[in-house]
C-alpha cells in the first residue's frame, strides 16, 4: 500500500489493517486490530527511525499475514523516538506459532538492511515497483 | 552526541548476544541436566566428607596420644600402660565424653539429636550441625581413650553434616537434600573403610532401601570422590592385608553353610545383648557423666587382663586373618570383647558398632574354622578363610544388608578367592537372622526415633510437596535483550512469564529464541509477551505425583514444570523432573510394609 495518509499511530495501524483484513487468512478482523493496537501500546514497535513493525500473536489469523505500507511524507509519529515513520510492516501470527512469528519479524528486519531496499521502498513511484523491491529483497 | 548512545547500546547488545551464543554452544555440547548437576554436588559432598573424616581421624589419634602417651595403635598403647592406667584411661575418656555431651546439650538445647539416618529416613534431610559437632567431639574421647567402639559412626555423621550444609546452602528440595545427605553418608563409609562400592551400597541397601540408579548414581560418585581424596592424601591401601585362600574342594562349602547359620543366629544375639546393656545402664539411673565413666571403667577392668578389647578391634582382626592368634586366646578375647562392646555401647559412648561387628564375625569364623579343622583335618581348611567369611556373614546378619556385606568384604581384602563361600554364607546368615525376627543394627533405633518424632516426614504425595519456590521469571514486557540476559544468569531452558500481579502467563523457551540471538534489531522490538508460549504445561499444587509424572512424560523435553494456583493463575513455584523421580523412589520405599 502506497502513500497511506494518517495523522496518528492508531490511524496508521487502522489504515493498513483495513487492507490486511481482506486476506482470507484473517478470520476475525476486529480481534486482529485489537491485538495490534494493544501490542503497540504495550511497548515500542519501531525497528528504525522511520520504520514501524506493528505485530500481534492472535487467534484472529489462520496463518502468518504480513501487510506493508508506505506513509505519505512527512510520515507519522509512532512514539517519542520515532516521529516520522514512513514504512509500516504489519504482522499477524497465530498464537501457537512462536517460531513463525520470530522468523517473520527477523526476515523483515533483514530485508530492510539489504542494499538499496529501504531507500528504494521510500522512493518507489508505483505499487508495482514497491512490490518488486519487496520481492527482490525477500529473495536476497 | 545523540547518535552515540544507540550505537553503544547496540554494541553492548551484540556483545551480550555473542556471549549468550557462546554459552549456548558450550551448553549444547556439555548439556548438563539436573541429574548431572546433582552428580556434581554429590562429588563435592564426597570431597568434603573425606576431608571431615580425615580431620576426625587425626583428632581422635591426637586425643589417643594425649591420653595414653603413645602413638601406636589402641591395643598396643593399652598394653604399654600399667594396670591402673588401663583402668583409668577409658574411665576418664568416658567421663570427658559425658561432660562434653552434658555441656554440649546446653548449647544445642534447641536442636534435636537427629543423626544422618534419621535425617534421611524419617527427617527432612537437615542434619543439625551443633549437636553433631558436640557428639563427634565426645566420640573423640570415648574412642581415643580405648572404648570398645568404632569411629566410623562419627565419621559418617560429620560427612553427612557437610552434605546437609551444601544442600541447605543451595536450597535443595526435601528429596534432593535427603539424597545429598545420603551421599555424605556414602562418602563417610567409603572414607572410613577405603571401600567406595560398599559405601554406596551401605546407604542404598540399609538407608534408602533402593538401588535405583536415580539414587545409586550420586551415591557412587560421592563414594568414589571420597575414596580418591583419602587415597591421594593418606596413600591408603587395602584395609585388611590377607594371605591368599584356596577352596580345595567343593565339599568345603558344607561347613560354610553351617557358619552362615551360626552367624545368622549369633548376630541377633549380639544386637539383643547391646540393647539389654543399654537398658541396664539406663536402669542404673546414673547421671550422664557417671554413666559414661562407668562404661569406660567396665572396659578398663576387662582391659587389665585383655587389652585387645580396646578400640574398634581392627588390629585384632588383622591378627586373626593372618593366623597370629591361637584359638584358646581368641575365645577369651571374643567373650571379653563382647562384654566390652556391651559396656561402651550400653553406657551411651558415642561411636559406631560396625567395626566391632566385623571383629565378632572374624572371631566367630576363626573359632568355627578351627573346630572344622579339628573334626575334619584331611580337608585342610584354613581357619583364616573362615574368619574372613565370618566377617561378611556376621555383618550381613547384623545390618540385614547382604549385598553390601559381600562387597565390603571383597573391597576391604581384595581377596577374590573367598567370594563363593562369602556370598553363600552372607545370604544364609541374612535369612537366618531375618527368620529369628530380630531387628537390624539400625532399624531398632530408627523405629524408636520414628515413634518419638511428632511429625515424621511423610512421603510426598502432591506437587506442592516437591515444589521449589521462586523460579526464575520475567515480566510480560521484558525485552528480548533482557530475556537473553536472564537466560545467561540462570541455568534454565524456559523462563516463566508473569504479570505484575504474579499471574502466570506462559513461558519463553530458550530453544525458540536461540536462532535469533545474532539479530540485534530484535533486541528492542520483541518483548516476552510476543514470544511466550501460553500453552506451556503447568501443575496445580494439589495434583498427585502420578499426574505430575504423566505431565512430564507427555512433555519429554521439559525438565521443570511451573506450579500454578488454578483459580487465580498465581505462580507458586516449580517442580523438577529429577525431584519427582527421587520422590517416587522414596515413596515406594516408605510405603512398603515393614
Amino acid at each position: 500500500m502506497l502513500d497511506l495518509v494518517a495523522n496518528s499511530r492508531e490511524a496508521a495501524i487502522m489504515g493498513l489493517h483495513a487492507q490486511l483484513a481482506k486476506s482470507p487468512a484473517v478470520k476475525d478482523a476486529p480481534e486482529l486490530l485489537h491485538g495490534l493496537l494493544e501490542r503497540a501500546m504495550l511497548a515500542p514497535v519501531c525497528v528504525a527511525m522511520d520504520v514501524a513493525l506493528p505485530h500481534a500473536r492472535t487467534t484472529a489469523v489462520e496463518r502468518v499475514v504480513i501487510g506493508v505500507a508506505r506513509v505519505a511524507a512527512p510520515g507519522v509519529a509512532f512514539d517519542a523516538g520515532h516521529l516520522a515513520v514512513r514504512l509500516i510492516f504489519m504482522v499477524g501470527t497465530p498464537t501457537q506459532q512462536v517460531d513463525e512469528y520470530l522468523l517473520a519479524v527477523a526476515a523483515i528486519t533483514r530485508l530492510l538492511k539489504a542494499d538499496g531496499v529501504h531507500a528504494g521502498l521510500l522512493a518507489a513511484k508505483t505499487g508495482a515497483e514497491f512490490t518488486a523491491l519487496l520481492a527482490r529483497g525477500a529473495k536476497r | 552526541m545523540s547518535t552515540a548512545v544507540p550505537a553503544t547500546r547496540t554494541e553492548l547488545m551484540q556483545r551480550l548476544q555473542r556471549l549468550l551464543r557462546w554459552r549456548l554452544w558450550i551448553r549444547e555440547r556439555l548439556q548438563l541436566t539436573e541429574w548431572q548437576v546433582t552428580l556434581l554436588w554429590a562429588a563435592l559432598a564426597g570431597f568434603l566428607g573425606a576431608m571431615s573424616s580425615m580431620v576426625f581421624s587425626a583428632l581422635s589419634e591426637g586425643v589417643h596420644e594425649v591420653m595414653t602417651g603413645s602413638t601406636g595403635g589402641v591395643v598396643q598403647a593399652m598394653r604399654m600402660l600399667p594396670w591402673w592406667g588401663r583402668l583409668l584411661v577409658p574411665t576418664v575418656g568416658g567421663a570427658v565424653a559425658g561432660l562434653i555431651l552434658l555441656y554440649g546439650s546446653r548449647i544445642t538445647r534447641s536442636q534435636s539429636s537427629t543423626d544422618y539416618m534419621e535425617a534421611i529416613v524419617i527427617g527432612n534431610g537437615r542434619v543439625p550441625v551443633r549437636s553433631s559437632l558436640i557428639k563427634s567431639a565426645a566420640a573423640l574421647f570415648s574412642i581415643g581413650s580405648g572404648g570398645s567402639i568404632g569411629r566410623e559412626g562419627p565419621m559418617v555423621q560429620l560427612s553427612a553434616v557437610m552434605a546437609s550444609l551444601i544442600g541447605r546452602w543451595r536450597k535443595f528440595t526435601g528429596p534432593q537434600l535427603r539424597l545429598l545427605v545420603a551421599c555424605g553418608a556414602s562418602a563417610g563409609i567409603a572414607s572410613a573403610y577405603n571401600a567406595p562400592i560398599a559405601g554406596s551400597f551401605f546407604v542404598a541397601e540399609i538407608i534408602l532401601g533402593s538401588i535405583a540408579m536415580e539414587s545409586l548414581g550420586p551415591l557412587a560418585i560421592s563414594a568414589v570422590v571420597a575414596t580418591l581424596t583419602i587415597r591421594v592424601v593418606t596413600a591408603a591401601q587395602v584395609l585388611y592385608q590377607v594371605p591368599a585362600f584356596h577352596l580345595n574342594s567343593p565339599w568345603e562349602m558344607g561347613p560354610y553353610v553351617i557358619l552362615g547359620l551360626l552367624a545368622g543366629m549369633v548376630a541377633p544375639l549380639f544386637l539383643r545383648s547391646l540393647k539389654h546393656a543399654e537398658e541396664f545402664f539406663v536402669g542404673l539411673r546414673l547421671p550422664l557423666v557417671a554413666r559414661l565413666a562407668a562404661g569406660g571403667l567396665a572396659v578398663g577392668i576387662i582391659a587389665i587382663n585383655v587389652p585387645q578389647v580396646c578400640g574398634n578391634g581392627y588390629t585384632v582382626v588383622v591378627d586373626i586373618l593372618n593366623g597370629r592368634l591361637i584359638w584358646t586366646v581368641l575365645l577369651g578375647i571374643f567373650a571379653c570383647k563382647w562384654l566390652a562392646t556391651m559396656s561402651s555401647f550400653g553406657s551411651g559412648a558415642p561411636g559406631g558398632v560396625f567395626t566391632p561387628s566385623l571383629f565378632m564375625g572374624a572371631s566367630l569364623g576363626y573359632l568355627f574354622g578351627t573346630a572344622v579343622h579339628a573334626v575334619w583335618p584331611h580337608a585342610g581348611v584354613d581357619a583364616g578363610a573362615f574368619a574372613l567369611v565370618g566377617m561378611g556373614a556376621f555383618l550381613s546378619a547384623a545390618t540385614r544388608a547382604p549385598v553390601m556385606a559381600v562387597i565390603m568384604l571383597f573391597e576391604m581384602t581384595l581377596s577374590y578367592d573367598i567370594i563363593l563361600p562369602l556370598m553363600l554364607c552372607s545370604v544364609i546368615a541374612y535369612y537366618t537372622a531375618k527368620g529369628l525376627a530380630g531387628e537390624s543394627l539400625y532399624s531398632a533405633a530408627l523405629r524408636r526415633k520414628a515413634a518419638e518424632t511428632p511429625a515424621p516426614a511423610i512421603p510426598v504425595g502432591r506437587a506442592q510437596d516437591l515444589m521449589k519456590a521462586d523460579p526464575p521469571t520475567i515480566p510480560a514486557g521484558a525485552r528480548f535483550a533482557e530475556i537473553a540476559e536472564k537466560f545467561l544468569s540462570v541455568r534454565v531452558n524456559n523462563l516463566y512469564v508473569q504479570e505484575e500481579g504474579g499471574r502466570f502467563l506462559g513461558a519463553v523457551s530458550l530453544h525458540d529464541i536461540k536462532p535469533y540471538l545474532g539479530q540485534p534489531d530484535l533486541a528492542e522490538l520483541v518483548i516476552a509477551r510476543d514470544i511466550l508460549r501460553e500453552d506451556f504445561p503447568r501443575l496445580g499444587p494439589d495434583q498427585s505425583l502420578s499426574d505430575v509424572l504423566g505431565l512430564f512424560l507427555a512433555h519429554g523435553t521439559i525438565e521443570r514444570l511451573p506450579v500454578v494456583v488454578p483459580a487465580t493463575g498465581a505462580l507458586l513455584g516449580s517442580v523438577s523432573k529429577s525431584d519427582l523421580l527421587l520422590a517416587l523412589v522414596e515413596r515406594r520405599k516408605k510405603l512398603e510394609p515393614a
